[in-house]
């Protein structure tokens, strides 16, 4: 059984890379199809589309992969996006511009930090989170930023989470997420180029 | 001793050179005074008006800062402090930790095509005489620390001799009204850690450049160092968006990872540079991982947060912490918590209060904290 992506916009990425110090598990987007809409709403995450999407799209991916021994893992959180959330940031210098009071709801979700903190009390993931703008490709970004964790031992396996809003292009806002773990030595070589998200495996 | 772990073992790391400016202090030798005499750098803030804020006061460097500028200066003189040469330098990759520029909501879809956090590295890079822009870190209060942490991880493992690490932060009127809006900055003026009546945060202008080092290479060069990066860990709470959990596991499991990597137990950990933020819940969750990381030795051994004297310089944090604590070090003095204004029964800590106290033992933790429950620890040692 393979993951479909049957649509959705296009991602800057649109495959999983190869990459040595990973092992793709699996993978998701938000959204993969027309019918996927706007992702569901998170309470005290408004009015910005970035921590839905991370969210869904993180659910979705998780929810691909279960550990065959239930053994629970220190998974890490890595949130990949070039700008953050922008619509967030825009509605505090509209108000800041406009002399008016921010709302104290945007405080919470001001940093790319806080998504990964929503996912991670929700899954129980108990690993690091780690923040990036990429420098290269996000995709190859993220999965490194996992691979050192991976290398350092402070993680078990990683969900790596891309998203984009506001493309200059007008692509649509959008998420993937990835999840990763260490090398392994049997199945896929992480060596070689690593699956497309049509082909990763779904678990579950 | 304990066993390593990790792909750390292969090489010690060391802090090869280093160099900061903030609004305690414009290098590290005016910030060091700061934090030995307890002395807090904020004033009213002018740079942008606070006049509707609940809080007014920050810890500012004068006049107008330009941050791209005052992060290529402090590379520059960490690099110098390294004693690295050009064709040195030129192998040598920057990792950055920055917030997202404030200014980005203001500008036009074609104009934010321009930035990034990683365009800015790259820049700084070039401007400096790197390599290149290895990665840029934008994990709020851990931004820093995290970017020390990997870099570390790269130059223990062997794959690079070098990384300058630089981080930046410049109070700015868009998260100051953002966090004032959320009631997490103080309003007395005062950033109080682990104290009875401690009302929020202020932050702090910091600009901070180290060279992380193989001690191999180091000595082959024939350099000092001011300090070995001895552990490093990192770890989640899995408990909240924003709120740390109150049991303080994901800290306690930060610091275990960076002392098992160090090959220290407790007892040898002769300070704590706290994170220590001034806000009710986080410095209680703080010293229940404190104590559940280190034990009996948690009641006995230095505390402070700095942060009461330099302010919370949010992506730069950790990398401004992990240079005071160097600093402390370096002269085997620990500095002081100030704004203290009593004992809280929820933050039972060994504070250092009034005066700094003579560091009894080489080894030294910075601990960080952030949002979404991300938490890191540094260990240092001396060289």
């Amino acid at each position: 059984m393979t993951a479909a992506v049957t649509g959705g916009p296009p991602l800057a990425d649109p495959t999983v890379p190869g990459r040595a110090g990973v092992s793709v598990r699996a993978v998701a987007r938000w959204p993969e199809s027309e019918g996927d809409g706007r992702p569901p709403g998170i309470p005290g995450f408004v009015p910005s589309p970035f921590g839905p999407l991370a969210a869904a799209a993180a659910e979705r991916c998780l929810r691909r992969h279960r550990d065959p021994d239930g053994t629970p893992a220190r998974t890490a959180i890595v949130v990949v996006s070039v700008h953050g959330d922008l619509a967030t940031s825009e509605a505090v210098a509209a108000a800041v511009d406009a002399g008016s009071r921010v709302q104290p709801m945007l405080f919470f979700q001001s940093v790319p930090n806080s998504i990964a903190g929503h996912i991670a009390a929700r899954s129980r993931l108990t690993g690091p989170i780690s923040c990036i703008s990429p420098v290269g490709a996000p995709v190859e970004d993220g999965l490194a930023a996992a691979a050192l964790l991976f290398a350092d031992l402070d993680a078990d396996e990683a969900l790596v989470l891309v998203v984009e809003q506001g493309h200059p292009g007008g692509a649509a806002d959008h998420a993937l997420a990835i999840l990763v773990g260490p090398p392994v030595a049997n199945g896929h070589d992480p060596a070689s180029p690593a699956p497309t998200t049509q082909e990763v495996p779904r678990h579950g | 001793m304990n066993q390593a772990p990790g792909i750390a073992s292969a090489d010690q790391v060391v802090i090869s050179g280093f160099d900061v400016t903030c609004g305690a202090g414009r290098d590290p030798q005016a910030l060091l005074e700061a934090v030995l005499a307890g002395r807090p750098a904020f004033t009213p803030v002018t740079r942008f008006d606070v006049s509707g804020r609940r809080a007014r006061a920050a810890a500012t460097l004068p006049g107008s800062p330009v941050l791209f500028t005052e992060i290529a200066d402090v590379i520059e003189a960490a690099c110098a402090d390294a004693q690295l040469t050009g064709p040195q330098r030129a192998d040598c990759p920057l990792m950055l930790a920055v917030r997202v520029d404030y200014q980005l909501a203001r500008m036009s879809a074609a104009e934010r095509a321009d930035w990034s956090g990683a365009g800015l590295a790259r820049a700084l890079a070039q401007r400096c005489g790197l390599s290149g822009a290895l990665r840029t870190y934008t994990g709020a209060c851990v931004a820093g620390s995290t970017a020390v942490a990997d870099a570390a991880c790269m130059v223990a493992a062997g794959r690079l001799p070098r990384v300058v690490v630089a981080a930046g932060y410049l109070v700015d009127p868009d998260h100051f009204a953002l966090f004032d809006a959320g009631r997490a900055l103080s309003d007395d003026g005062a950033l109080r850690p682990f104290s009875a009546g401690r009302r929020g945060i202020l932050f702090g202008d910091a600009i901070v450049a180290v060279v992380l080092e193989s001690g191999t290479a180091a000595r082959r060069r024939g350099v000092p160092a001011a300090a070995r990066l001895a552990g490093w860990g990192r770890a989640g709470d899995a408990y909240h968006v924003c709120r740390p959990d109150p049991t303080g596991d994901g800290i306690a499991r930060a610091i275990g990872s960076a002392l098992r990597r160090a090959g220290i137990g407790p007892d040898e950990l002769g300070y704590v540079n706290a994170n220590g933020t001034g806000t009710a819940h986080a410095d209680a969750a703080e010293s229940n991982g404190l104590s559940r990381a280190l034990g009996a030795c948690s009641a006995r051994i230095p505390v402070s947060s700095t942060k009461s004297v330099h302010g919370h310089a949010l992506e730069a944090s950790g990398l401004l912490e992990l240079v005071v604590t160097v600093l402390a070090l370096g002269c085997a003095r620990l500095p002081v918590n100030a704004g203290f204004l009593g004992p809280d029964d929820e933050c039972r800590l060994d504070l250092v209060l009034d005066a700094p106290r003579p560091a009894a033992s080489p080894y030294m933790l910075s601990v960080n904290a952030a949002f979404g429950g991300a938490n890191t620890a540094l260990v240092i040692g001396a060289p």
